[in-house]
């Protein structure tokens, strides 16, 4: 008997401690080799380890991490365009309807249309709707107010110029959006937005749609 | 409605005369002024009719020139339009304010302060509005009234109560044990009482705890769970399916992605060009936010019960990206660290973390494979706080692996990807028809009709393990 006073609690206790430390969905829980697990690279969105690591000894927070680390100024990466040098102010604005769009010298095929569409989709549907005329959930759902009519007069004489300054830098209460399309890519959505526009040929078909959406 | 009105009208107006000439008479005085009464009820209505007509004018010219920034009586992207008149300084201001904002921004005083609390929006010219109109907008919006809201039912959180079928059949089992054991013990000791009646000599029957065979099954239970729960728990170490961290703000991929449809690769842009998922920074949340102040969406409560305030959430936002709601612009940036002052990153907490052993491309997978968010992240849209929904364990990718099929470029209708036109074999595996020795097409004796992924080399060592 004296066996079992022993193991009983014995076995309570151990099975306490094992519950209890596994119950949490709030904690990572335990790897095998965390130095096997944990990048000790550099890695995207990772806490940087060590204090070497930071440019700023006395810098809290912000430093630690990968967030803002943007590449030194005038960087261009493979492949795009020359940096947008008009400045975002007034002036800019008004020199902006000057800057040609570098899609008018090239033919565009359809598969960089269709793409164009779902950029177009994917980053200004949800506000400007996906035919352009201010009826996106965000705008219809009474969140966001004035909303532009992407179809309407204004922004059909609105030089293609202008619109890349607008999409670059944001206009009223829309953001800018630089940091999610490339420059190009913001060439090619305006090209986009004039295949929505009334009194111009469409030569596009609509564009595909895009395939991360959520499935409803 | 009108016409109704107008015929109801002229209907008293002829009463009226008739009972003028029936009693004329009588007494002239006091039909006269009857008289009077009636024709001027009949004005009455008949302003009214008109009244009424300029109402709904009003109103189709306030939504169709206004209602994009304007509503009657809120503050939207513009100030309340309901009782403008009274606030503005003269009654002709808003004739040249409508005709010009800009001109009228740059010389007025009261046009400067408007703009200066409603920047950085400004107000459209509508040089195509006359007085009339304006008028009639302005009489509408003053005698709005809000509809109704149709009492819409709360919406009642709908707890659903996971399938309990593992514990209930363990439940059963414990019972039927114990039944089974209760049962050999009335039966051994039924056995005792039987033999001692027929006199055959049998020893005291030993306790279930000294039986051996008691002892042998506890032991190969006792062996079988340990074994079981130790091998689980080792599968467990260093997978976290359900990891769901408090993050440093209350972010529904619900209200999001779910209510609001907004695209995931709307904030998760990089994905499609990255290796990493990628977190989106501050300034894609206040492409919205800016705009967005409060939550007005359907309650959101947390698993524990207690509700979320989405408005201090929000409020939460402001302060990361160092934005000044009331005065609607950043903070400068005083201490030149290239961003306003006060602003520092959230801290997001990272949930699907794979092995650094492990190669994985979110653009390889979602932009060239054409996989759906949803099928690695689980029904993200209708998640309020997200957790991990695979177990990223090397079985689950390789199972996937093994089913998905490859999106190969289908030259007849142009679709599919022409990344995968390197796998010449499988094309020519995949046609219908083949053409033979002597140049006749016969059909194709091994034709495929998909490709896996794991049949041009997906489930190779050294495609992730590098």
């Amino acid at each position: 008997m004296k066996l079992l006073t022993h193991i009983i609690p014995a076995t309570i206790v151990t099975a306490a401690f094992i519950f209890s430390g596994c119950d949490s969905k709030r904690e990572p829980g335990k790897v095998y080799m965390p130095d096997m697990a944990y990048s000790r690279a550099y890695e995207s969105y990772a806490k940087r380890d060590s204090v070497k690591f930071t440019m700023d000894m006395f810098k809290k927070g912000g430093d630690m991490i990968f967030f803002n680390n943007l590449p030194p100024a005038g960087t261009i990466k493979r492949g795009e365009l020359f940096p947008y040098t008009l400045p975002n102010d007034s002036n800019g604005y008004k020199m902006s309807s000057m800057v040609k769009n570098p899609y008018d010298s090239i033919v565009i095929t359809k598969a960089q249309m269709a793409e164009a569409g779902r950029l177009f989709n994917v980053n200004c549907a949800i506000c400007h709707g996906a035919t352009g005329v201010a009826n996106g959930p965000i705008a219809s759902g009474g969140y966001v107010g004035g909303v532009a009519n992407l179809t309407a007069d204004a922004y059909v004489k609105m030089a293609d110029g202008t619109m890349f300054h607008s999409i670059t830098y944001g206009k009223g209460l829309m953001g800018p959006y630089s940091s999610q399309v490339t420059r190009a890519q913001r060439w090619m959505i305006v090209k986009y937005i004039r295949t929505l526009q009334p009194n111009k040929d469409s030569t596009s078909s609509a564009a595909t749609k895009d395939t991360t959406a959520k499935k409803i | 409605m009108n016409v109704d009105s107008l015929s109801v009208s002229c209907l008293i107006f002829a009463h009226g005369t008739a009972i003028f000439y029936k009693k004329t008479r009588l007494n002239c005085m006091i039909c006269y002024k009857k008289f009077i009464s009636r024709f001027l009820v009949c004005l009455l209505l008949i302003g009214f009719i008109s009244n009424n007509s300029a109402f709904a004018q009003g109103e189709a010219l306030f939504k169709a020139n206004c209602a994009n920034c304007h509503k009657p009586n809120q503050d939207y992207t513009g100030p309340a339009l309901a009782g403008a008149r009274k606030r503005e300084p003269s009654p002709e201001w808003v004739y040249k304010w409508v005709a010009n904002p800009a001109a009228m921004i740059a010389t007025d005083p009261y046009a400067k302060t408007l703009f200066e609390k409603w920047k950085p929006t400004v107000m459209t010219a509508f040089p195509q509005l006359k007085k009339a109109d304006i008028d009639a907008i302005l009489d509408y919006v003053d005698n709005y009234k809000e509809p109704t809201a149709p009492s819409g039912t709360p919406a009642g959180a709908t707890s659903e109560s996971p399938d309990n079928n593992s514990l209930l059949f363990g439940i059963l089992t414990l019972i039927l044990a114990i039944v089974a054991f209760i049962l050999l013990q009335v039966n051994s000791n039924l056995r005792k009482l039987s033999d001692d009646k027929e006199g055959v000599l049998r020893g005291e029957p030993v306790p279930f705890y000294r039986n051996k065979t008691y002892l042998m099954a506890a032991v190969l239970l006792l062996f079988g769970l340990g074994g079981y729960t130790t091998i689980t728990a080792a599968y467990g170490l260093g997978r976290m399916k359900n990891y769901q961290p408090v993050q440093p703000i209350y972010y529904s991929h619900k209200v999001h992605a779910g209510t609001n449809q907004i695209s995931c690769l709307y904030c998760h842009g990089g994905t499609q060009d990255s290796k990493s998922g990628s977190i989106p920074s501050v300034n894609v949340c206040m492409n919205c936010h800016m705009a967005i102040k409060e939550y007005k969406g359907e309650a959101i409560t947390r698993e524990d019960g207690t509700s979320v305030n989405g408005t201090a959430e929000i409020q939460k936002l402001y302060a990361y990206a160092g934005w000044n709601p009331e005065k609607k612009e950043y903070n400068p940036d005083n201490n030149k660290d290239g961003m306003p002052d006060g602003a520092h990153p959230i801290e997001w907490i990272k949930i699907h973390n794979l092995p650094d052993h492990v190669y994985f491309n979110h653009s390889q997978h979602v932009k060239v494979g054409k996989q759906n968010c949803q099928t690695c992240h689980g029904n993200i849209q209708e998640m309020p706080e997200v957790y991990q929904f695979s177990d990223l364990s090397m079985g689950w990718c390789i199972n996937c692996h093994r089913e998905s099929k490859v999106d190969f470029y289908n030259s007849a209708d142009s679709t599919g990807n022409k990344f995968y036109s390197i796998y010449e074999k499988f094309h020519e595996q995949m046609k219908d028809s083949i053409v033979d020795k002597n140049g006749r097409k016969i059909p194709n004796p091994h034709k495929m009709d998909s490709v896996t992924v794991e049949k041009i080399g997906g489930t190779e060592c050294q495609k992730c393990h590098y």
